[in-house]
Parts: structure tokens; sequence; C-alpha cells
């Protein structure tokens, strides 16, 4: 009949267990209910109700299920107190540490602007480069000026808005309402820039095109707003003293809004046409063709028309770039020259996530974090599989005699899902938690100054969530399938029976073996990450880095023109020198390892370009005796000193690697080198040769240099930076050199006051991350291993009480026991290492780029997890072993 | 071995359809359509309990100890022996008891305010 066969097919909304036990009888009573029903023709009003009753009921009987099991779950894993907490404990670990890198990874990769349509957003600029740099860039551009900016605003036919942002890498000194000083970030936006990014102020107004040619406005963030003003409308009209301009607060951003580049966070933003007031010294805002140099430094986002697509818009936009630039070289003195200059061009890319340069830095060592996170979570999942599958075979006797009271497979799978679950919800939980501290510990490992954004919100949450249920499901599957295959018989299945759990004790001893294969690749990883960072502390600089304390000061911001700067280097000097504990000062522009750089093309006297580097040269303005403070030994002729004027005649010094490339067997001492740019050219003769010191980059080879006199400047240096060796701690020396600048002139703009030793440490950020990160991950998969390895011999060794005892009693000897157990351990161990070098083989080359001098195949690193992992794994297998080895044979025959 | 049964009071009220199913085990053991009848019977059909309610209160009642399957059919002579019949246990009884008297209680309350009729 139809009605029944429908209503059997509603019964199946029911739980299993409930349709077994009441089923029949249901359908039973619906048949006699129905033909009552048609008897009596209510059989719509019968329909209806039997049809809403099963869905409203279903769901009941099925929570009642639920919580059934999970109550059973719970009271079986209270009884094991010590399995349940090795599991949540160790679950929660690789839960945590996912967790955590995730929150990371998806600030600093994943997440889209916070702004209107993100989607739609495009940059012109590389979105990654900052600060400012002036000259010709060939090839695509990093960053465009002011004046090509306002070339591409007008090209209206492909882009429907476009914006222009620089970010001050230093802070700015500002008094707000005639307050204390006080050290704020701040960026130079253009008026359209709010507009653009179609974010609306939370109070107030943002910068308008009607704002006029010098507009002294500000709009500040939420951040600063809430700290300075506690988010109270009075910030509006609020003055802002910088330098000698004043500017005031028109507006305040929402919460959640940091402008357009990840992990910068402005405090304030100002109007791009006030750059003379807020970095004052120089005109950044027109280019003079003159001098054939550019002031390169703003970011260019726009939005495109809506159906033009990005390539036809880069090709209009380099059409116009290109024409500008052959306007603006059209004096350039060759026709090398003019086509070196004409090599540059505009590259549109989509950039719905902004800007970012914690992105380029930190987004691939992030990744690799969070694969080897995901490793340890596989590892830990495993590993817990294992343990599960243990208590599956330890329980066949449990499982088996409910089966035969009536549970079905179902059931007893359902069973231990809802174990499995809810030790992946505690570890979830737990781990949730401890992502925060695990957060915290990671952040600690990166300067302040860096911004690493991270919050553990929604989609960190969901990602754990997801990796919980994972690890839910993953761990219940072994038991389950062993369950699955048990029958009554496991009711027979005790002491010598042991056979049918052969096969899944194998399958257990294979995980075993994959986790030391996944171990192994980890630990490998690590030493050689440990191996790198060891190896870039014992970089030779070339130089001591040791007891010096670097300042840099901003005298054009200082307000000091040109001709004023040389005379204030010299009293700056004469000030830092005479502090006490100060044993040397000199000073160059840049400072050493501190960022920013000159460089130019070079005609170097008796020397016949031959390509491979060899047109241009960097070179450094330095002080009298920088040599000797920074302590670059000096290998043939004289140093740069005192007797070099401005009025002497024009000398520098080069290093080695200059004179190995330009002088080859040849003495250098009294040759020429000429640079050039543009119509600019200086000459000087060589007058000694230094050895190689690192300026630029801890792992890239020594570039060839030369030093020129900073009283022969090529250009007047914008700051300068001053090394300053002490005799002891340079840190404590800071607020001495502070104070000993402010007394020259209390208004000079100190940058930047660091000893040498913490900057290069700060460098090496991403690679003591890796290295601490991928130790401790180390660490953990070797524990887990152990643990594994200890759990799956333990009960092997239970299972063989029988037989170990019969091999006593048949005469065998304790150690030959140990040997027994041991060698069936040691083919494990080497099983797994084997597989576990194939795939470090394979992994580890991805993280080439990361090494510093060793090789991503390199052995000692091999060997040394090879054997911490052997020696860890074998010490594993000993304990059982030795409990093996004690059994007594009588009781052991006894044993049943 | 002693069950230990909750007060009867910690289980009121009950659901509508567990004191129907109580009431209608009270005269005699009866099996799940038997009880389904009886419910109408007595409500002049104003509640007819349907199969997933009917085992679904069968099953909890089950569980809190108000009622019990028998084993065997009460009616040795009855045709259809396959039926499952359930009864009344004391506890069941004593539970049934006590929602009664709640029921009554209220409705002396309503009595007394005049809500409805003091006598009928």
């Amino acid at each position: 009949m139809l009605p029944i066969h429908l209503f059997r097919l509603l019964l199946l909304c029911f739980p299993a267990s409930f349709r077994r036990e009441y089923g029949e009888e249901m359908v039973r009573d619906f048949t006699e209910q129905w033909l009552e029903a048609r008897r009596s023709r209510t059989r719509p009003a019968f329909w209806l109700r039997s049809i809403s009753d099963v869905f409203t009921i279903a769901p009941r009987e099925h929570y009642h299920v639920i919580r059934q099991d999970v109550r059973y779950a719970l009271r079986t894993l209270r009884a094991q107190p010590n399995f349940t907490a090795v599991a949540v404990l160790s679950l929660a670990l690789g839960i945590g540490a996912n967790a955590a890198i995730f929150s990371l990874v998806h600030k600093v990769l994943l997440e889209l602007l916070p702004v209107r349509d993100p989607e739609s957003l495009i940059l012109l600029t590389d979105g990654v480069s900052s600060g400012f740099s002036t000259g010709s860039i060939s090839g695509e551009r990093p960053l465009l000026t002011h004046e090509e900016f306002v070339l591409m605003r007008g090209q209206s036919g492909v882009f429907a808005q476009t914006m222009a942002t620089y970010h001050s890498r230093e802070p700015l000194q500002v008094r707000v309402k005639g307050g204390e000083a006080e050290e704020v970030s701040a960026s130079l936006v253009s008026s359209e820039y709010f507009d653009t990014l179609g974010v609306p102020p939370a109070i107030g107004r943002t910068f308008t095109a009607d704002d006029g040619a010098k507009p002294a406005l500000a709009v500040i963030s939420n951040k600063y707003w809430q700290k300075r003003f506690g988010g109270s409308d009075r910030a509006l009209g609020a003055p802002i003293a910088l330098r000698r301009a004043t500017f005031t607060i028109v507006g305040a951003m929402p919460a959640g809004f940091f402008g357009d580049t990840v992990g910068q966070h402005p405090d304030i933003w100002f109007p791009l046409a006030m750059q003379p007031e807020v970095l004052p010294g120089r005109d950044w805002l027109h280019d003079d063709p003159a001098t054939l140099a550019k002031t390169i430094w703003l970011q260019v986002f726009a939005r495109l028309k809506p159906g033009v697509p990005i390539e036809q818009a880069q090709a209009q936009a380099n059409t116009v770039f290109q024409q500008s630039l052959s306007a603006f070289y059209a004096s350039a003195p060759t026709s090398e020259m003019r086509r070196e200059f004409l090599d540059q061009r505009l590259r549109l890319r989509p950039a719905p996530m902004g800007g970012s340069a914690v992105r380029e830095n930190f987004g691939e060592p992030l990744l690799a974090m969070l694969a080897a996170a995901g490793l340890v979570f596989l590892i830990a999942c495993a590993n817990l599989g294992n343990l599960m599958l243990t208590r599956a075979m330890a329980r066949t006797r449990e499982m088996a005699v409910r089966q035969a009271l009536g549970a079905g497979r179902g059931d007893l799978a359902r069973q231990w899902l809802s174990e499995s679950m809810l030790i992946a919800v505690g570890a979830g939980i737990i781990g949730l938690l401890s992502a925060s501290l695990l957060r915290a510990a990671l952040l600690r490992l990166v300067p302040s100054s860096l911004h690493l954004p991270s919050s553990l919100d929604m989609p960190v949450v969901l990602f754990t969530v997801a990796l919980t249920v994972l690890a839910g499901l993953v761990l219940g599957i072994l038991p389950i399938l062993r369950t699955m295959k048990t029958s009554h018989a496991g009711l027979r299945e005790q002491g010598r029976g042991v056979t049918s759990s052969a096969g899944w004790l194998r399958a257990g001893r294979l995980v075993v073996a994959g986790q030391v294969a996944l171990s192994l690749p980890l630990l490998i990883g690590a030493a050689l990450l440990a191996r790198t960072l060891d190896n870039l502390r014992h970089v030779d600089f070339g130089f001591a880095t040791g007891n010096l304390l670097m300042a840099r000061v901003d005298v054009m911001s200082g307000g000091y023109e040109e001709p004023a700067r040389q005379p204030l280097f010299e009293r700056l000097h004469e000030r830092l020198r005479a502090l006490p504990g100060v044993a040397s000062v000199s000073y160059s522009p840049h400072g050493m390892l501190m960022g920013g750089d000159s460089g130019d093309e070079i005609e170097v006297e008796g020397y016949v370009r031959r390509g491979g580097g060899d047109e241009g040269s960097r070179y450094d303005l330095v002080g009298p005796g920088f040599f000797s403070t920074l302590g670059i030994p000096l290998r043939q002729g004289r140093a740069i000193d005192a007797r070099d004027r401005a009025t002497t005649a024009k000398v520098c010094v080069i290093n080695e690697a200059f004179a190995k490339k330009f002088f080859a067997g040849r003495n250098p001492i009294g040759h020429h080198v000429t640079q050039v740019f543009g119509h600019q050219r200086n000459t000087f003769e060589i007058v000694g040769v230094a050895g190689n010191a690192r300026k630029r980059s801890l792992r890239r080879e020594i570039e060839h240099r030369f030093y020129i006199p900073i009283s022969q400047p090529v250009d007047v240096p914008e700051r300068v930076t001053f090394a300053i060796r002490t005799a002891g701690d340079p840190a404590p020396m800071a607020n001495a050199v502070r104070a000993a600048i402010l007394a020259e002139d209390p208004h000079l703009p100190i940058s930047q006051i660091v000893p040498l030793a913490s900057r290069i440490e700060e460098g090496m950020v991403q690679e003591r991350m890796l290295a601490t990160l991928s130790l401790a991950f180390g660490a953990v998969a070797l524990l887990l291993a152990a643990i594994g390895l200890y759990g799956v011999l333990s009960y092997g060794v239970g299972r063989r009480t029988n037989e170990i005892g019969i091999r006593k009693a048949l005469g065998a000897r304790e150690t030959a026991v140990v040997a027994l157990i041991m060698r069936e351990s040691s083919w494990l161990l080497a099983g797994g290492l084997a597989a576990g070098f194939s795939l470090a083989f394979a992994a580890l080359r991805s993280i080439e780029s990361r090494l510093f001098g060793l090789s991503p195949l390199d052995p000692g690193a091999y060997a040394a997890a090879a054997l911490v992992l052997a020696a860890v794994g074998l010490l594993a297998a000993w304990l059982p072993a030795r409990r093996a080895s004690r059994i007594d044979p009588v009781a052991a025959i006894r044993y049943e | 071995m002693k069950v230990e049964y909750p007060s009867p009071d910690s289980l009121l009220p009950l659901p509508a359809a567990t004191f129907h199913i109580l009431v209608a085990l009270a005269d005699r053991d009866r099996h799940g359509y038997s009880i389904m009848q009886d419910v109408a019977a007595r409500t002049s059909g104003k509640v007819q309990l349907s199969a997933a309610t009917l085992y679904s209160s069968i099953r909890r009642m089950l569980e809190q100890g108000l009622v019990e399957e028998l084993r065997d059919s009460p009616d040795p002579d009855s045709q259809d022996q396959r039926r499952r019949y359930y009864g009344l246990t004391a506890f069941g009884r004593k539970v049934a008891a006590a929602e009664a008297q709640r029921l009554t209680a209220m409705l002396s309350q309503a009595r007394e305010t005049g809500l409805i009729p003091k006598k009928i």
C-alpha cells in the first residue's frame, strides 16, 4: 500500500536505533490509524498531523541520541584521565599553533582592504616601496613623482578615480593645542584620497579638491582620536603644530580604517599639497628637467572606469608616461643616457588588499610557518588516531558485547565519533584560548615598529572550528573502521587470540612510521633555519658592530639650507665627540645597515667596460675618521681625513671589491673615478683602498663601492647619520647623544638613535621567527612521535605478554627480549626515516631562499635531525622493551 | 537491583501526551494502538496521538521508569501476540497522581477567581 510505503520513508527521519526499536510498531499502528481515517473520510487531516509530528519529533530523537552518546563518551573519557589529557593537550597544541599563525596569515595575506569595493582598486606603483629617491629608476617603476601622479589623474578615459599617498617611515613631532611635543605616525595624501577609498569620516569631513592650494588641514585616525581626544567632537577644529606650520583637524576616521597599506597605521593624514610644510627643505611636488633628477616618492592607486580592462588602462598609462619622460629627458647629454632614462614603465596591478611591505617581507615566511604548523597538526592527528586505534583494540570485547546486546555498527561508529569529536572540541577550545598566547609570543619576536597586524576575529574562529571538525573526523576514522570489522567473534578474543588484531597493529605501526616520516622534514627544516640564523649572526661585517650607536638627524626637515649643513655636521661632530664615554665619532648620510644608499654611473680610468654591473657603483659620503671609527681596515694608501676640504683636490677611497673589479693586477692609487648623472660629472683621485664592509644586506655579496669626503659631495646630503663608537654598552648613551644634538638646535628632527647591534638583530626578524618556530614545531613533532611509538609498542608488548612469557620459559634471556622489541622498533624507525628523507628532499628546496651559508641538502642538518629522531624513538621503544623483558613467565602464561 | 527514582514532583508538569498515556494505562495494560484509541475515545476525538508522538513519549517514559514493557501479552487469547504491551509502574502511578493533583489545584484556583463556574 502506497501510504504505508510513504510512512516507511518518513521513518527514515528518525535515528536508526529508534527505528530498530519502534519502527515496526509504528508502521502497524499507522496502518490501523490510516484505515480508520479512510473510513471516517479524514485522511487529509490525518496525513497533515502525521507528517508534521514526524518533522517535529524526529529532530528531538536525534538530539536525544546525540546527548546520550556524548554522555557515554564523557564517562568513558573521564575514566581514562591520562589518555584524555594527552589527547586533548597535544591536539590543542596543533590547533592553537595553526590558529595563531592563521590569524597573522589572514590579516597579512588574505584580508581585503576595509574600504568601499576593494576588488576594483588597482595600483599604478608596486604597493611595497616606501621612502623617496631622487634621480631615475630604470625598469618597472616602484613609485611615481607628484607630476607623474597629476598626469595619471588626468587620464579620465581609463581611470574613474585616482589617488596618491606617501607614508612617512619616521615619526613626526607635533604639538596638539599647544601641548607637549608628541610623536605621531603620518601620511601625506592627495585630496581625492578618502573619496577614492570611499570611507566617510566618523565625524567632521575629509579633504576635497576645493580645499585650495595650501590646505592646512588634518584628518586623524580613530585610534588617535580616542587616545588624544577621548572620541569627543572637540577634536574638530583643534590645532596641530608641526614644524613651522599649524594644521586644523577637520575630521576623524571610523574604527577599522587604517588607510591604504597593511602594516601602516597613520595617526594623522595631511594633504599632499602641504609637503613643503610637513617635510620641508625641498620641493617634492615639482621635478626640475634641468637637473634630470625626479623625486620619486608616491604610491598611486586608482579605480578603473567601468568596462575598461586593466590591460587597456596600462597601455594608455604607459603611452602618456613615455611622452612625459621624452619631454623631461629631452636635454640628456648623450643619446645612450637618454635611452637609459626612457627605459622606465608602469605596471598596473589589482590591489584589493591594498599595499603592503609586510606582505612582501612576511608573506612567504608566514606561509612556511603555516605549512609547518599544518604538519604538526597532521602529526598530532595521526598520533591520536593511533592512540584511539589502540583503545579500539583494547575495547574489542566491550564493543562486541554492545553489538551482541543489539547495538548496530552505526551506533558503535557514532560512539567513537562522539569520543573523537569531544576530544577535538576540547582541544579546539583550549587551542583557541592558547592561540592568543601563542600569537603574543610570536609577535614578541617581531619589533613593534613593524606593525605586524593580527587579530583573533571571526575568520580565525571559523578556521579553528573547521580544524576541530576535521580533527574529530580524522581521529574517529581508524577506530570506526576497526569496529566495522568487529563481529561477535570479538567476544571470544582474549589472551592468545591476538591474530585478528595483528592487521590493525600493523596499521598502527604504519601510522607511527608515517609520523616519523612527517617529523623528519620538520626537524631538518628547523636545523637548517637555526643554522641559517647562526650563520647570519656570525656574518663577517668587515667592521666591528659592537659598541656602536647610530644617530640619524634629518637636517633638511630641520630647515637647514644646503650651505648651512656642512658646518652643522661639523659642530654636531664636535659636540658628540666631547661626550664622556664616546671613543670616537664619524658620520655619513646613511650610516651602516640603516637603510638608504647612493649610486650612479661611473667611469674608471684605464678600465674598459665589459658588462656585468660595471657601468655604475654605489658610493658613500664620509666624514673624517670614518674608517677608524667603524674599524674598517685600510689595505693601501690613506683614509679620508680632516685635510680633505671643499677647496682641496677631490679624492676617494675604494673598497677591495672595487679594486678587484676595476684594477685587477693594477695599483689603483693615483687613478681616477668619475661619477656621472645627467650633466653632472665629478672626478676623484683614488688615495686609498679599504676593506670590504657591509652596508646594505647581511645576505648579499658585498658590492663594489667608493667613499668620498662629505666635504666634497656630489649632492649636499639631506640627512646625516652619526656612527658613535662607545667605550661601553651603547644603549644607555642614547639619551646623552640626543641631548647633545638638541643642545645644538632643539628643533633638529632626530629620526633614529639605535645601537647598530640591535638594528642588525631587528633585520633578522624573519629568520629569527622562522628558526624559533620551526624549532618549537620540531620539538612538538618529536614529542608526539615519541608518544606514538611508545603507545603502539606498549600496546604490542601488552598483547604479547603470553608469547614473551613462553619465550622466557623456553630460556630466552632478558637481553634477547629487549633485542626482539628493539629490533622491531628499529625497523619501524628506519622505514619512517627513509620516507622522511625523501619528503625532506622534495619539500625543503622551497625554503632555499630563506637559507644562508648552507644548502637545503646540508648533510649536517640531515644527520643531526635523523640522529635526534632516532635517539628519541629508541628511548620511547626501550621503555616497553624493558617492561617486556621483566615479564614473569609463570604469570604470563597464566595471563588470559 | 533497587532502582532509585526521583521525586514524582520533579517530573511535573508532564507533557500532555505523557499524561494522556499514563491515564490510558491506569486501568489496564495496553499496546500502542489501544493507547491511541483510548485517548481518542476519552477526549471525544479531540486528542489524536500520532505514531511518532506515541513512541517518542513511550521511549522517554520507559527511560524515566513511568511505564514498563510487558514480556507477555496480558491477553493470552489475543490474536495479535506480536504486539508490544506497556503497563504502568508504581512510580508511574505516583507521577500520574501527582500531576492529577496539580491540575486539580490549578482548576480550583481558576474556580476561586471566578474564571469558571464553581459548580457545574
